[in-house]
């Protein structure tokens, strides 16, 4: 079931004219999903970047029926929609409600876990850039633990709130992480999901190069080598079966770190902390020292 | 047609079901619970085809009414008090979204301190959010307010609160004429109005600049203008068909020759008009008029109905701190420029009994007051 870029849809239903920044990790990702979702599809995105760069006015850059809801709703608005077109007896459209990591973690939380429970028919994507972008860059609970934001000048002193453990308890269909850096792997999750019958949940990685302060063009880089390094794993739970859908090559995690701004005040100890763990997580020997 | 004996909640529970709405979304709450109960049992028992959205909480109950909605779905929710304080953000949020979902609220006190008794300030408190508001003075105006509700709604295009209060009304027994399925089905036909639709795709709520956004607002408070007639005529439709006729947006109840004119809204009318019928038997030229419409606010019928009259004492059963009942304040608002003497009265907050016995008191008390001063008195402390 590999897909190659050449089976791909030629249609753009995301993305042409978007008014996001250049090398927006947010835009990358919805131009993917949307090759995996297709024409069918009613989208629905809380206040976000992603809500904002999509159009404004009388114009959009989407293809397909986008609702920009209110911030801690996109969950449960695609409930309505989905039990509306039951009630309407229409069976062949994707539900999907889009969120940042706030509008998904933190002040979406509440719906999500609900519409998760409930085993909703539709899909919540996460797309994590991992702190609050669309206010300037401030702290969330899917900030990783030292970066510095615009509210926090010293560095999150806490971990970054697991979400796809979190979603994986609620035993819902499917649940996977993705990264724009792995379009085929992504394309092939929202396929998966897109089939299931209730609720699935993907969570996908997807750099701000302005709040990670990272050159605008390395978007992609750094997505790619959050997951080489072990640090963002891409795996799925496909009704219950977990299941790593890439290997990654273990490059040495300061790679990913030490030249993002967000980081640039991490201490060696902090580094070889952080590399211990993705040792210790992959069972690569970091217990041992 | 039948006639049987029907709570608030389950006049509501009916009203939801003979307009056989498609998607109901609800979170429990006292006292508007057991129209909510009693609306999944309908659906439970296979006598309604309408999908129950099982939410979380409030907020994501009218969130889910309004996907449903914006879906093209007839859609219906219930909340009270706490609830709809919670859901605030959504409320506001569908009327610009010009959607038409109707929602019951059994009207609660609100917190601090705690209560879950009867008033009026929960639904005041939405005063300003664009929602077409009707007050119920019994339950028979609870069913067949509903059912103009989804008609006035999807006339105008905007959504509508049917407050009826809580205990006095919610949990209250009373007869209920319930009129025939097939009647109200020719009354009220399903007209879906797919805003997201696949086959016309649209963005919906993208950010509005300064050049558009108070054109938007100027659109949606004509409409609100705009409802002032269509709840006329959907009332004077509604009489003809079915033999009830609720008038309106105000009613005027022994005004022909009144002197000293009772202002309310909700139960208290029901009172009230029993007040007025014996006061005239006594020889009292006293009168009613009953705000059924509350937004729009019926500035002009109000100004036509009171033109003559010597004194007004307006009843409200909730408190906007600093200024005084919110009913009060608006019609002093509303004969501005006419020198009538106007008294208006706090009374009832969080359940405190309000009987014929406290109306006639007030009406004694506010013809000894000459003129009162800007703010409202409180009765019963």
């Amino acid at each position: 079931m590999a897909i190659s870029i050449a089976d791909l849809s030629k249609e753009e239903l995301f993305g042409q004219g978007h008014a996001g920044c250049g090398g927006c990790g947010a835009a990358v990702a919805g131009r993917q999903a949307m090759k995996a979702l297709g024409s069918r599809t009613i989208i629905t995105i809380p206040a976000s970047c992603m809500a904002t760069l999509g159009g404004s006015n009388l114009k959009t850059t989407w293809q397909i029926p986008f609702y920009h809801t209110l911030f801690e709703m996109a969950p449960a608005v695609s409930s309505g929609i989905r039990a509306a077109l039951e009630a309407q007896g229409i069976e062949d459209v994707n539900v999907v409600s889009w969120a940042g990591d706030a509008g998904t973690a933190d002040i979406g939380f509440q719906s999500l876990t609900g519409a998760a429970e409930r085993n909703e028919h539709m899909i919540h994507v996460c797309y994590d850039n991992e702190m609050y972008m669309n206010t300037g860059g401030q702290t969330g609970s899917q900030t990783p633990m030292y970066a510095i934001t615009s509210n926090m000048s010293k560095g999150k002193a806490v971990k970054k709130k697991n979400m796809l453990a979190i979603m994986q308890a609620h035993e819902i269909d499917y649940v996977a992480s993705a990264s724009i850096a792995y379009p085929l792997d992504l394309i092939a999750k929202f396929k998966k999901a897109a089939e299931k019958p209730g609720f699935s949940y993907i969570h996908i990685l997807a750099p701000c190069h302005r709040g990670w302060q990272i050159p605008a063009e390395k978007t992609i880089e750094y997505a790619r080598l959050a997951v080489e390094s072990g640090l963002f794993e891409l795996y799925e739970v496909d009704e219950g079966v977990r299941n790593r859908t890439f290997e990654p090559t273990f490059i040495p995690v300061a790679d990913y770190l030490t030249t993002q701004g967000r980081f640039k005040h991490l201490t060696s100890e902090q580094v070889v902390k952080l590399q211990k763990s993705i040792n210790v997580y992959y069972g690569r020997g970091g217990d041992e020292e | 047609m039948s006639t049987t004996l029907l709570t608030g909640s389950e006049a509501a529970a009916y009203g939801a079901r003979l307009a056989r709405i498609e998607v109901l979304a609800y979170y429990p709450i006292t006292p508007a619970f057991p129209a909510m109960e009693r609306v999944s049992k309908f659906i439970d028992d296979g006598e309604l085809n309408t999908r129950f959205v099982r939410v979380e909480s409030d907020h994501s109950a009218l969130a889910a009414a309004l996907g449903a909605s914006l879906a093209g779905s007839r859609t219906f929710t219930v909340t009270n008090s706490q609830g709809l304080l919670y859901m605030t953000e959504v409320v506001y949020h569908t009327a610009g979204l010009r959607q038409p979902v109707v929602m019951a609220v059994a009207n609660r006190a609100l917190s601090a301190p705690h209560s879950r008794f009867p008033e009026q300030g929960d639904a005041i408190s939405q005063g300003a959010s664009g929602w077409i508001q009707l007050f119920c003075e019994n339950n028979q105006e609870v069913l067949d307010n509903m059912l103009q509700a989804f008609k006035i709604a999807e006339t105008i295009r905007l959504p509508v609160m049917v407050n009826y209060e809580g205990y006095i009304q919610s949990h209250t027994l009373e007869e209920v004429e319930i009129p025939d399925e097939e009647k109200i089905d020719q009354f009220l036909p399903l007209n879906r109005v797919r805003t997201l639709d696949v086959e016309h795709p649209q963005g919906v709520n993208t950010v509005a600049s300064p050049e558009f956004y108070m054109d938007y607002k100027f659109r949606q408070n004509e409409a609100m203008e705009q409802a002032l007639t269509v709840i006329n005529n959907v009332a004077s439709d509604y009489a003809k068909e079915f033999g009830r006729d609720w008038s309106g947006l105000i009613e005027a109840y022994q005004m022909d020759d009144a002197e000293h004119v009772i202002v309310a809204m909700g139960s208290m009318v029901s009172d009230a008009r029993i007040v007025v019928d014996e006061l005239r038997k006594a020889g009292r030229k006293v009168g009613l008029v009953k705000v059924r419409a509350w937004r729009p606010f019926p500035v002009e019928a109000l100004r036509e109905a009171l033109k003559n009259v010597q004194l007004i004492t307006v009843c409200d059963k909730n408190i906007v701190y600093g200024l005084g009942g919110a009913l009060g304040t608006e019609v002093k608002s509303a004969l501005y420029g006419q020198s009538i003497r106007l008294n208006s009265y706090i009374l009832g907050l969080g359940g405190r009994d309000v009987t014929t016995e406290e109306i006639k008191k007030v009406l004694e008390l506010s013809e000894k007051t000459e003129q009162q001063a800007i703010t409202s008195e409180w009765f019963g402390l």
